[in-house]
């Protein structure tokens, strides 16, 4: 297991309040955006491009690379926030979300920019698709992993049960899965929409490693997806605790923000809170 | 009638399945339950470690295959046909499809051929379906030796694919010399009165609905027009100014099959007067094979009763 210094933790916070700046660039840009599930889930994304995963964004395609799959593609601005942050791609490209033929389309698309693996959106499909790539590189020898994060209303697509079985069947002990529990979804609070508890033991039942964590704390993050296969022989899979629309101080735990139409006012005041985070960290 | 041989389709695959296996290391079988059924046991049995089993999982299967695919392996899906193109279509469409994947799904036991079995074991719309998604191959071989030579084209051929067997032994009526090309159709015979374009479980019975207007004096162009995606234009078109009139014969719906992709050209290329044989808008009964097919029109001497009523002679 990894332990972070607290220097390294500070880096890593740093990096991700870079994300999230980029992720309004992004709404600025296209002035809405799936912005609530991409904050819940930037701080994973962060740390898992700055301090957990193999890349080479001078090599995207690098066979031994580790993969990342976006199951809940609608959070892409996430991913395309650190993406950029890591070099795949200009930062200029961010400006153009929400325009005409973007090559940062409101789900992914990974014809259209370097580091994306899949083309996700449709939920319930990025783990059985993390599956494939992680019995490929098993089968080529190769000691790359596959990390995952999946929203927690995508729970309730069955197709995630498959892949859940299908993982654990086949012994696939180089996946690691993140859920994003922020406990919202479009329409309400996600145990009401529909239930996924007891959520540990699920995945425990369907034959999962599982640990649980703060979803926004970078010591427990890095600490824990460092440290898999958990169990040897079993797929992982951590619960991270999140908190949607994760830094913006009006949108917090709001429902509402689950896509977020955004007014002058509010990108305003998401930049001075972005600034208040960085006054933070600079007293360390 | 001449005698022929008769081969099982499945079995037939699964042969071709161990050739191309052997060619290609990349190669991976992935079953949903009864790959036996589907032909893959002598695969498993050469490449027990390149064939993973799935269980009853048509959904999962095709997103596993879809990521296999991403580390340059060359997936083989094989399971009962509207259980890996009706069921799993989204994962079809996005995971194959969108992703430009190198997979090969094969849905044995198409059309009505799981007869007795009923409506949810047919699959009448699967060519409909998945020759919407964009990039998509779809191929409908019309005899064994022409199955062979569909999995080794398929093999070469980079990007996702779609090919649609039957279950009951299928006559063979090409030699090894017969050329198989995708997006190419084969003129089988050549004729003069109307061009007659079948596919798949039901070439055959064209075929011979071709010798019984033979004898009548009825002379008819024969084509195999067996990748229904992308469609052989050209020689739909010429055969429609060659000869006037089109037949075409499919164990499938007439809403979306090969007759649609043959009206789609001509109505955009070359507006044709066109029969399509085939299933009308309506679940298929049930009961032994060949007995359906006639409740359809689609045994030799109906097709040929159709045909010459079209032609009018």
């Amino acid at each position: 297991m990894y332990k972070l210094t607290n220097e390294e933790v500070l880096e890593l916070e740093k990096e991700a309040l870079q994300v999230r700046r980029n992720v309004l660039r992004m709404i600025k840009a296209s002035k809405a955006g799936h912005a609530g599930g991409a904050l819940s889930s930037a701080d994973i994304i962060t740390a898992l491009y700055f301090k957990i995963m193999r890349v080479d964004p001078k090599n995207p395609k690098w066979p031994q690379r580790d993969r990342f799959v976006l199951s809940a593609g609608h959070k892409c601005l996430a991913l395309y926030a650190v993406l950029a942050e890591k070099g795949f791609f200009e930062k200029e490209i961010l400006d153009t979300y929400g325009k005409l033929k973007s090559r940062l389309p409101g789900h992914p698309d990974m014809y259209k920019i370097p580091g994306v693996e899949t083309n996700t959106g449709a939920l319930g499909h990025g783990l059985s698709i993390a599956g494939g790539m992680a019995l490929g590189v098993r089968m080529d020898g190769y000691d790359s992993k596959v990390y995952v994060v999946m929203g927690d209303g995508e729970l309730a697509e069955g197709s995630n049960w498959e892949a859940a079985a299908a993982c654990s069947h086949h012994k696939l002990d180089n996946i690691l899965v993140f859920v994003d529990r922020n406990r919202l979804q479009i329409s309400g609070p996600t145990v009401k929409v529909m239930s996924y508890e007891p959520l540990r033991a699920r995945w425990e039942a369907f034959g999962w490693s599982v640990r649980e964590i703060d979803g926004h704390n970078m010591r427990e993050i890095v600490d824990n997806a460092t440290d898999i296969p958990f169990e040897k022989g079993k797929p992982s899979l951590i619960i991270a605790n999140t908190i949607k629309s994760k830094g913006l101080s009006f949108a917090e735990d709001k429902v509402n923000y689950h896509y977020w139409k955004a007014t002058p006012e509010e990108i305003e005041q998401a930049e001075k809170d972005l600034n208040e985070i960085e006054r933070r960290l600079a007293n360390g | 009638m001449a005698e022929y041989e008769y081969k099982d389709p499945r079995k037939t695959f699964g042969e071709a399945l161990v050739e191309v296996g052997e060619k290609y290391p990349e190669i991976v079988a992935l079953s949903a339950d009864s790959s036996k059924g589907s032909g893959m046991a002598p695969f498993h049995e050469k490449f027990p470690d390149r064939h993973f089993e799935f269980g009853i999982m048509e959904q999962g299967v095709i997103g596993f295959a879809s990521g296999l695919a991403t580390t340059g392996k060359i997936p083989f899906v094989a399971a009962i046909a509207p259980f890996v193109t009706a069921r799993p279509f989204e994962m079809f469409r996005n995971d194959l499809g969108y992703m430009r994947q190198n997979v090969k799904v094969v849905g044995r036991c198409a059309g009505i051929t799981y007869s007795d079995l009923g409506p949810t074991h047919h699959s009448l719309e699967d060519v409909a379906i998945i020759r919407t998604i964009p990039g998509v191959v779809v191929i409908s071989p019309g005899d064994p030796v022409e199955i062979k030579k569909v999995v080794h084209a398929i093999a070469e051929h980079k990007g996702p694919v779609y090919v649609k067997i039957g279950s009951p032994k299928m006559p063979v009526l090409f030699d090894e010399n017969y050329k198989f090309e995708i997006g190419k159709g084969v003129v089988v015979k050549d004729g003069t009165d109307v061009t007659i374009m079948g596919i798949g479980t039901v070439f055959h019975k064209a075929y011979f609905a071709a010798e019984i207007l033979e004898n009548k004096g009825i002379s008819v162009r024969l084509v195999n027009m067996a990748t229904v995606k992308p469609i052989d234009k050209e020689l739909i078109v010429k055969c429609a100014k060659e000869t006037g009139k089109i037949v075409t014969v499919e164990e499938h719906y007439l809403i979306g099959g090969l007759g649609s992709a043959v009206a789609e050209v001509l109505a955009r290329e070359h507006p044709t007067p066109m029969k399509m044989i085939g299933i009308d808008d309506q679940f298929a009964s049930n009961g032994p094979y060949e007995e359906l097919l006639g409740l359809y029109g689609l045994q030799s001497d109906q097709i040929a009763d159709t045909v010459q009523k079209f032609v009018g002679k």
